[in-house]
């Protein structure tokens, strides 16, 4: 190798270090140092402060709730898309990454214009008693909008690559379409259904448009983790700020790494189920 | 019966996968479907295990008419080609699977299990994670899998593809066991004719979606009904003959014609050898005991240890030609098989001469060509009626009408305009509506039901046709892979062809397909060749002799034509190609002019070349048959 070639790959290899130190590593360290400015004692007293429990038990309430929501639908419209053709399915697979093109807050406006003061669908929620607006029942909706691609586009290749035979082997030994499902295919598509359940739970704890838009952001009752944030730096509170975003970060990171593992898993299933 | 399916059909994208299929099979019989891949096979396995609907007909199974039942509730046992185990169970939980589904009771599971693991000679793999297992315990997994709910019919789908020879063998043996031992009614669907032989109490033959024959193992060997199934199982020469009164003529013999119930078999049959039919005698010894077919040449004797494969050549007999015959082919191959040799036994050679004789043959009528006609409208029916009628009755061909259609309406009324219209000329053919762009239908017809020949209305430059009508006949004289017959009106006799070639590689298919057209209406053939080089002013005087290699290329054709048993003679003019060809099927009062197509390599790119085959449609006032060079394998197994 010449001398110049060896050059030009340090060269390289700084430029990608140099870029991951500090697109991603920066603001980790940022974060870390700003919520332990004030010692431990400062943070931990911040963090348990009424309104930060509020927040954080609200943001996980949200993300629960939209990941489960998504794990029925999300495989319900998978095995839809995969396994049936009909009239206009390829327009529904279109729409469902509809999400990633609409940015979050144009979609939280959509859900005002719904719902809001003389919205379309307004007398519809009246007349069943749901407040969307500045509520619960809005910020779930802008929760579950953002996270609904994830489920769905895990789900469908794995499904794909199953195949239906398993399936009708099944239904030829007697079990009806839902044992067969659930008995036979659900557990071949475990490992996907997993991956897109965390995606969907870490694209939903990190929300923050959609929310901001709907929910009118009061402290205590309408205020998201991601929300309590902003408003932290705000009131120039940056041992709130950061200790929250130092949480948030630490449950995403623990996600991260459950994910990685489940991914490795799922890899070994299907190189052993290629065997089959 | 155990399991009946009655008129079955099954269509994907208008092409019939599965095509009036119906037969019976009885109580504890194992029955294989045998067939080449995408004969439609598979399909009928799955309806009758309810995984794909049938688009018409029932299946009734021990009595039951199952037709409307969804899979869960047939009580079938199915083993998929990939077995489609549960990677995600032991062995126990794959068989006791059917049994948990019904809720019976653990310990009966288990005994059942057991039971039925011992029985595939798995006993003690129970607690085995199913991924760990090789190909055939896998094999024997889903066997055991699929029995152990005590189905009421088990069905196979390729069971042994996946496997290696060696265990092949084994587990054959092993299934006829299990299958006997429980008396199960069992279906298997194979493409492998010697797992067919060794497993089969009958076999069905599928051909194109098609159930061709259904009979026991040595019947459909010895005597099949059908050329497809007597080339699929086994060795099979087949001899062309035609029938005269109650008799065929093969060279020097007469043999009596079986005549079948039901009509007389049509006019032409085949003759079918096995390779232990025939026996090879020294042509000096003395007649023997079989019956003297002819002389022939030993062309190749192959070594395979055990036996010796011996492949004659059997000079050209009167009467009769090879099917199948390939281009400048001579005579008739046959393939016979000998002992291996003992010591001091002198060898056959290749090269040498020998007598064949025939210790047993079979004769089977041959199928008639199958038409597939589109008339457009009433003026395209008075085109194509004479030439229909012509091939109906003199050739005996199955002519088949098709009406397309814009919309429901409008093919009743096509319908009720043609059912009149043949009904006014005396015909009775059936009649198709498909709805769509002819072309398109027509083609995808064409090939989907295995039509021989296409005849459509002939489109003259004067003759003032429909648009619609015009653009079909363009467009098939173009790009159709099957034959093409652009029918004129003005005749209804078919006396003389004119059979154009080119020299070269191309000229086969037109050739083959051309001569058979020719046998079958009893015509003879005019083999043109046009020689269209520029010959300069100062040579038009001196004689022209055409090069060697284009006379020997007529020789071939005229032998080919021969072969096949038709009546040929070569013709040769100078000039422009087009041009000469009019004017020789003008001078000589010929009915047909066939010509090869080309089917330019890609269709639609860019604007199309105006070829030899478009302009004839166009400009000749008589009939046309396009044969495009598509066709040699398709006409090559048929004719």
């Amino acid at each position: 190798m010449r001398a110049s070639d060896r050059s030009m790959k340090w060269l390289i290899v700084g430029l990608v270090l140099l870029y991951a130190g500090l697109l991603l590593l920066g603001p980790l360290v940022a974060v870390v140092t700003g919520a332990f400015a004030e010692g431990a004692g400062a943070l931990v007293r911040r963090l348990s402060a009424p309104d930060a429990v509020h927040a954080l038990k609200l943001t996980l309430l949200l993300a629960a709730g939209a990941t489960v929501f998504h794990a029925v639908l999300g495989i319900l419209v998978a095995h839809v898309l995969v396994r049936d053709s009909f009239r206009g399915r390829r327009f529904l697979d279109g729409l469902v990454d509809l999400p990633f093109a609409v940015s979050p807050v144009i979609a939280g406006f959509m859900i005002i214009l719904l719902f809001g003061r003389d919205g379309w669908l307004t007398p519809l929620a009246d007349s069943a008693g749901i407040k969307f607006v500045f509520s619960l029942p809005g910020m779930f909706l802008a929760t579950a909008f953002v996270s609904l691609p994830f489920t769905i586009r895990e789900v469908m290749p794995v499904l794909e690559q199953h195949g239906h035979d398993q399936e009708d082997a099944a239904l030829t030994m007697g079990a009806s379409p839902w044992q067969a499902f659930r008995r036979v295919t659900l557990p071949g598509i475990r490992w996907g259904v997993l991956y897109g359940i965390s995606l969907t739970f870490a694209r939903a704890i990190g929300e923050f448009g959609a929310v901001l838009v709907v929910s009118g952001s009061v402290a205590g009752l309408t205020e998201t983790s991601t929300l309590f944030i902003f408003r932290s730096l705000d009131e120039r509170d940056a041992v709130g700020a950061h200790g929250m975003a130092l949480m948030l970060a630490a449950v995403s990171f623990t996600l991260l790494m459950a994910m990685e593992l489940v991914r490795r898993r799922g890899a070994r299933q299907m190189t052993k189920g290629e065997e089959i | 019966m155990s399991i009946v399916l009655h008129d079955l059909v099954k269509r994907f994208g208008g092409h019939a996968v599965v095509d009036h299929v119906s037969t019976e099979i009885r109580d504890g019989e194992l029955f294989v479907l045998l067939g080449p891949s995408g004969s439609g096979k598979s399909t009928i396995l799955r309806i009758i295990a309810g995984l794909v609907p049938a688009d018409d007909g029932r299946v009734v199974l021990h009595g039951r008419d199952v037709t409307l039942l969804p899979p869960q509730d047939r009580n079938i046992g199915l083993v998929f080609q990939d077995y489609a185990l549960f990677p995600h169970m032991t062995v126990a939980e794959n068989v006791e699977f059917g049994l948990a589904i019904r809720k019976v009771p653990r310990e009966e599971r288990a005994a059942r299990r057991d039971e039925l693991l011992a029985m595939v000679d798995l006993a003690g793999y129970a607690r085995r994670d199913v991924r760990r297992l090789s190909g055939g315990q896998r094999q024997r997994v889903a066997v055991a899998r699929a029995l152990a709910f005590e189905p009421s019919v088990l069905l196979l789908d390729e069971p042994f593809g996946a496997l290696d020879v060696k265990v092949r063998g084994q587990l054959r043996r092993a299934l006829k066991e299990v299958q006997r031992r429980l008396e199960v009614t069992t279906i298997l669907v194979t493409h492998d004719q010697e797992e067919a032989f060794e497993l089969a109490d009958r076999i069905g033959v599928v051909e194109g979606g098609r159930l061709l024959e259904v009979g026991e193992p040595g019947e459909l060997y010895h005597r099949p009904k059908h050329q497809f199934v007597a080339q699929f199982l086994g060795d099979a020469a087949l001899i062309g003959t035609r029938r005269i009164g109650d008799r065929v003529r093969v060279g020097e013999l007469e043999l009596p014609v079986p005549v079948p119930a039901g009509g007389d078999g049509g006019s032409e049959w085949a003759l079918l050898f096995r390779p232990e039919d025939l026996a090879l005698v020294d042509p000096a010894s003395p007649a023997g005991e079989g019956k003297p077919l002819g002389t022939g040449r030993v062309e190749e004797v192959l070594d395979l240890g055990p036996v010796r494969r011996v492949d004659v050549r059997i000079d050209s007999l009167e009467h009769a030609w090879h099917i199948g015959a390939g281009f400048g082919e001579e005579g008739i191959p046959i393939r016979t098989f000998l002992p291996a040799l003992r010591n001091g036994e002198s060898a056959l050679r290749e090269g040498e001469q020998v007598r064949i004789e025939m210790r047993g043959y079979h004769l089977l009528p041959r199928l008639s060509m199958r038409v597939l006609a589109w008339a457009g409208d009433e003026e395209g029916l008075d085109e194509v009626f004479p030439m229909a009628r012509t091939l109906s009755t003199v050739m005996g061909g199955e002519v088949t009408f098709l009406i397309t259609a814009r919309d429901e309406s409008d093919g009743q009324r096509k319908h009720a305009s043609l059912s009149a219209g043949l009904s006014a000329r005396g015909m009775t053919a059936p009649i198709e509506v498909r709805y769509g762009p002819p072309v398109e239908e027509i083609l995808r017809m064409a090939v989907g039901r295995r039509q021989d020949l296409v005849l459509v209305p002939d489109y003259e430059r004067d003759a003032k046709p429909t648009r619609e009508r015009r653009m079909v006949a363009e467009d098939l004289a173009r790009r159709a892979g099957t034959p093409v017959l652009f029918a004129s009106s003005d005749k209804d006799r078919i006396e003389r062809v004119l059979l154009c070639t080119g020299a070269g590689e191309e000229g086969k298919a037109d050739v083959a397909f051309g001569g058979r057209f020719a046998r079958s209406v009893g015509a003879r053939v005019t083999l043109l060749f046009v020689d269209d080089r520029v010959v300069p002013a100062w040579e038009q005087d001196r004689i022209h002799v055409e090069p060697p290699w284009i006379l020997e290329h007529l020789r071939r054709g005229v032998e080919a034509l021969r072969a096949r048993g038709v009546n040929a003679h070569v013709e040769v003019r100078r000039g422009p190609v087009l041009e000469q060809i009019l004017a020789e099927a003008e001078e000589h009062d010929h009915d047909v002019i066939v010509v090869g197509g080309h089917v330019p390599g890609s269709r639609g790119s860019g604007r199309a070349t105006p070829d030899l085959a478009s302009e004839l449609v166009r400009r000749a006032d008589r009939s046309v048959l396009v044969v495009h060079d598509t066709t040699v394998p398709f006409a090559a197994v048929r004719s």
